[in-house]
């Protein structure tokens, strides 16, 4: 076996209550991650077009070859792969993400991934002590939320030894011992109901929250997963991955006590971030601070595991520990437009959602949506959309809490919103009118906007609709918006530490498959349904395929093209990533294998996709996307009255564009996407990956070039087959 | 047949391994480094020092860093029936472990009465021997000299600078000497 991986994948029957293992050997081709766990789903599940809550759906949870080693970024994270709940119309087979130590300890404990089918008669928790895996009892479970849930399985699932000292494995004197928290992930009443938009919740602020995928652990009577190990992860060469980690902070880190300077923010390039508050830098760190950034109490720093970056935070409270970005800006313009201040109940509201176990992308759009209808006068007490929600309550802990309890108990509006927002827009009749109008801001999938609009931030949509979900990474938007957004003229590239032509150029030389064509990287107008955009999007599809979801390196930290420390402003992409992956597992590959590998792996998820129904028709936003400008004052903004969220904080929204011949950062605000140009580019996409343009479909020729000759006969079969000559 | 302890005057180190708890971020990448140098793997079972967090603790507390100390009257040096585990009079008196010498299973005892909870003395229930934070004076998998005058690979990779190498001897009470303060002018002031 190769350095890296434990070598064996637990397979868990929940029906039955059995174990069996899976050699993961059969599945390294596919790297690690969301690779591994989409070649697994697509042996395991025969009937690809099941529901999601279909005791047959297989959710993979996988680790990487890189997990629990020294590599910055890749060392913490779980990637869950399986057909989710939440997408409409169709729930499609999709992905989620999370931080924090899930998949270190399941490897120490010699499980390079965990696979879940089946369905428990009752609910049950898994228990995971290295080799012992056994089915416990979680009706006394059942119920809690998702940190007392946590609390409880840490004391039983070690037999009731106390944390602080070296917890003995098994009886035996001389037996293996740890001192750590058995790393568990679990469910809170939010997904013991199947709320479509449940999360899986682990630790503080780690969670996999898009999906749906808690909903499926519900529907499967799965509560949680608890893992701990004591063994060893191989690897191949230590000396260079010991040196990788001080290559990097070398050259491209950043003390954790600098100042900071607005050139840091392309690619989150910084080795670190300190922890506590500093009111110049508030663009930079109140994502990455949560809570802390605003409460007065003191606060320290929290990564995860084996990472560089300290993006999150612990407080004295020990209330919004870990939770930064969306966990805390969901709610932050309401809290803060309730009480005119921070006030404490605000630690309260950030934790809840997770005790609840609640995606909170979707809540926050979810709130924006019903506080609009009920000052339209059609959601609240009597009204068409008969609700007692305190709306004079949003911005405090307890609306969320009342939400929340009506989803759980299914009263109220609560049963409807069960099945998500959009469902229940479509349920209420509403669903035509407010995508039309944009108060429902859902544009892709039935996904909640990020923030970061389709119509500004073309290639987020483009990733998106192309796929299955919010595509939620942050590469280009940290180099391409968030960097520039933070000079007052960034259109002068003169006054800026790197101009828009540096950047570009940087980033251009990098794209290998696609390297040396700088206009992928024109957001202009004009420049967005060419070849070039479609290029681009298949670059962050392989990309996300392979080394950021596959591989899991951090998207807050990965790809990384610029970085003022590096040398000539270069940063770590392409070698980095290939440094510790190389370093860990003894292989030889190169940034262009593994976004072979990536291309492959998007292939069979588009071959799952087109089993589950879809067909090109479908890839389409929400109307408002298209008929609406996104400007100030106008479309969306205009139709909330005010903007409530993340995107509220935007008065700007720049990004490169090639215009007479120089490149400069322009604001786009304004702008839509245009129909029929849009479907052109479909095309123009679909041809780029050889896939049927009249369909969507995957071709054969196109699988087999990939090696994936299995999955073309499987979509012949069900007559799914692109046609050649499209 | 173990021998009977020896009532060993051990000198002072000459270098001890403090830590800022504050700073720390619980990334736990000095775990990380220190098996990777000293064992060739990643496991944290087998790094020298231990990190234990409790995600919901509330600020200071919920992370540990938990470094041997390299005591001034250290009892695992006295109980060691062999000499294993010894001061290594050429790098500086830190108190190290001879693998060769180790009884083991059979033995256990600097385990046993390290005074400090979790030991400082690590179990590796995979070489069947104990092991103790050297300084990374032995570091088989990092081709750095290590000890005193050296490098140390919990140090070198912290992003958080929250680990240092001092010369004075710490106070030996409690944790108070161990445990530091390591913020430097460009860390941000405590708002409480």
């Amino acid at each position: 076996m190769t350095g890296g991986y434990t070598g064996k994948i637990l397979r868990l029957n929940l029906t039955d209550h059995a174990t069996t293992i899976i050699r993961t050997s059969d599945y390294e081709e596919y790297g690690g991650g969301i690779g591994i766990g989409t070649a697994i789903f697509w042996d395991l599940v025969q009937d690809k077009s099941i529901d999601a809550f279909d005791p047959r759906n297989v959710i993979t949870m996988m680790s990487s070859p890189l997990s629990g080693t020294l590599t910055p970024g890749a060392c913490g994270r779980t990637e869950v792969n399986g057909i989710g709940p939440q997408a409409y119309p169709i729930g499609w087979f999709t992905r989620g993400n999370m931080g924090g130590r899930f998949s270190s300890q399941m490897k120490f404990a010699g499980w390079d991934g965990i696979v879940i089918e089946g369905k428990s008669d009752s609910p049950v928790w898994v228990r995971i002590v290295n080799d012992e895996v056994t089915f416990e009892d979680a009706s006394d479970l059942w119920g809690l939320d998702t940190f007392t849930t946590q609390e409880k399985i840490w004391i039983e699932a070690n037999n009731g030894q106390k944390y602080g000292k070296w917890i003995q494995i098994g009886l035996e004197r001389g037996g293996a011992r740890t001192t750590a928290r058995p790393a568990v992930v679990c469910i809170g009443p939010i997904g013991e109901v199947k709320c479509r938009i449940a999360s899986l919740i682990h630790d503080a602020g780690c969670a996999v929250g898009q999906g749906g995928f808690g909903a499926v652990f519900g529907a499967k009577n799965l509560k949680a997963i608890s893992v701990v190990g004591t063994g060893s992860i191989n690897v191949a060469h230590p000396q260079a991955l010991i040196e990788a980690r001080i290559w990097m902070k070398k050259h491209f880190g950043l003390s954790p006590e600098a100042s900071y300077k607005k050139e840091y923010m392309p690619g989150m390039i910084s080795w670190t971030q300190p922890p506590g508050t500093d009111p110049t830098t508030e663009g930079f760190r109140a994502a990455n601070l949560g809570v802390a950034f605003l409460a007065p109490e003191s606060s320290g720093g929290v990564a995860c595991l084996g990472c560089s970056r300290c993006c999150r935070p612990r407080l004295a409270s020990g209330e919004g520990n870990q939770s930064n970005c969306v966990d805390y800006g969901f709610y932050k313009e309401w809290a803060t437009e309730r009480f005119g201040r921070y006030t404490h109940d605000f630690n309260r509201a950030v934790d809840l959602p997770q005790r609840y176990g609640i995606n909170v992308y979707s809540v926050r759009r979810g709130i924006d949506w019903l506080w609009c209808l009920n000052q339209r006068g059609i959601c609240g007490h009597g009204k068409e959309i008969d609700t007692d929600l305190p709306f004079n309550l949003i911005g405090e802990a307890k609306f969320l809490e009342i939400l929340f309890d009506k989803i759980v108990n299914g009263k109220d509006i609560g049963l409807d919103l069960r099945d998500g927002f959009v469902r229940a827009a479509e349920k209420w009749g509403r669903l035509e009118e407010d995508w039309r109008t944009g108060l429902l801001m859902f544009p892709y999938w039935g996904y909640p906007e990020h923030g970061l609009d389709v119509r500004t931030e073309v290639l987020w949509g483009y990733s998106t609709i192309v796929g299955d979900r919010d595509m939620n990474e942050h590469g280009f938007n940290y180099a391409f918006f968030f960097y520039p957004m933070q000079f007052e003229d960034y259109t002068d590239s003169s006054k800026l530490p790197i101009t828009a032509q540096e950047m570009v150029e940087i980033c251009a030389e990098k794209l290998i498959p696609f390297e040396g064509d700088p206009l992928m990287l024109d957001m202009s107008t004009k420049n967005q349904y060419s070849e070039h955009l479609a290029k681009l999007t298949a670059w962050q599809r392989y990309y996300s395929r392979f080394w950021l979801q596959g591989i899991q390196y951090c998207d807050f930290g990965w790809p990384n093209f610029v970085n003022v420390l590096g040398p000539n402003k270069r940063g770590l992409t392409p070698e980095g990533e290939v440094k510790f992956f190389n370093a860990v597992t003894g292989k030889n590959i190169t940034f262009a294998d593994g976004m072979k590998i990536g291309r492959k792996v998007w292939n069979i998820q588009n071959a799952i996709w087109t089993l589950q129904g879809r067909h090109r028709d479908m890839l389409r936003f929400a109307p408002y996307i298209y008929d609406l400008d996104l400007d100030l004052g106008n479309g969306p903004r205009g139709a909330h009255e005010r903007l409530i969220g993340w995107g509220g904080l935007f008065s700007t929204y720049p990004q490169p564009v090639f215009e007479d011949g120089q490149w400069s950062f322009k604001n786009v605000f304004g702008r839509k996407i245009d129909r029929a140009k849009f479907e052109e580019w479909k095309t123009i996409y679909y041809k780029l990956e050889g896939w049927d343009t009249s369909t969507g479909w995957p071709k054969r020729s196109t699988l087999e070039r990939l090696g994936l000759g299995f999955v073309a006969d499987e979509l012949e079969r069900k007559r799914k087959l692109g046609r050649e000559l499209n | 047949m173990p021998q009977r302890a020896r009532q060993v005057k051990a000198p002072l180190a000459q270098g001890y391994l403090v830590v800022d708890s504050k700073k720390c971020d619980g990334c736990c990448s000095c775990m990380l480094a220190c098996s990777l140098v000293h064992e060739g793997k990643e496991n944290f079972s087998l790094a020298r020092i231990q990190v234990i967090m409790n995600p919901y603790g509330h600020y200071p507390n919920g992370i540990d860093v938990l470094q041997c100390r390299q005591c001034v009257y250290a009892v695992c040096l006295q109980v060691c029936p062999t000499g294993a585990l010894h001061t290594d009079a050429e790098n500086g008196n830190v108190r190290v472990i001879d693998e060769e010498k180790c009884l083991g299973l059979q033995c256990m005892k600097c385990i046993d009465t390290c005074p400090y909870l979790p030991s400082r003395i690590i179990w590796n229930h995979e070489r069947n021997v104990a092991m103790k934070c050297d300084l990374c004076i032995s570091t088989p998998y990092w081709n750095e000299n290590g000890g005193l005058d050296g490098k140390q690979a919990c140090i070198e990779v912290c992003p958080m600078e929250a680990l240092r190498l001092v010369r004075k001897v710490p106070k030996q009470l409690d944790a108070v000497g161990y445990d530091v303060n390591l913020r430097g002018e460009g860390w941000p002031s405590d708002k409480t």
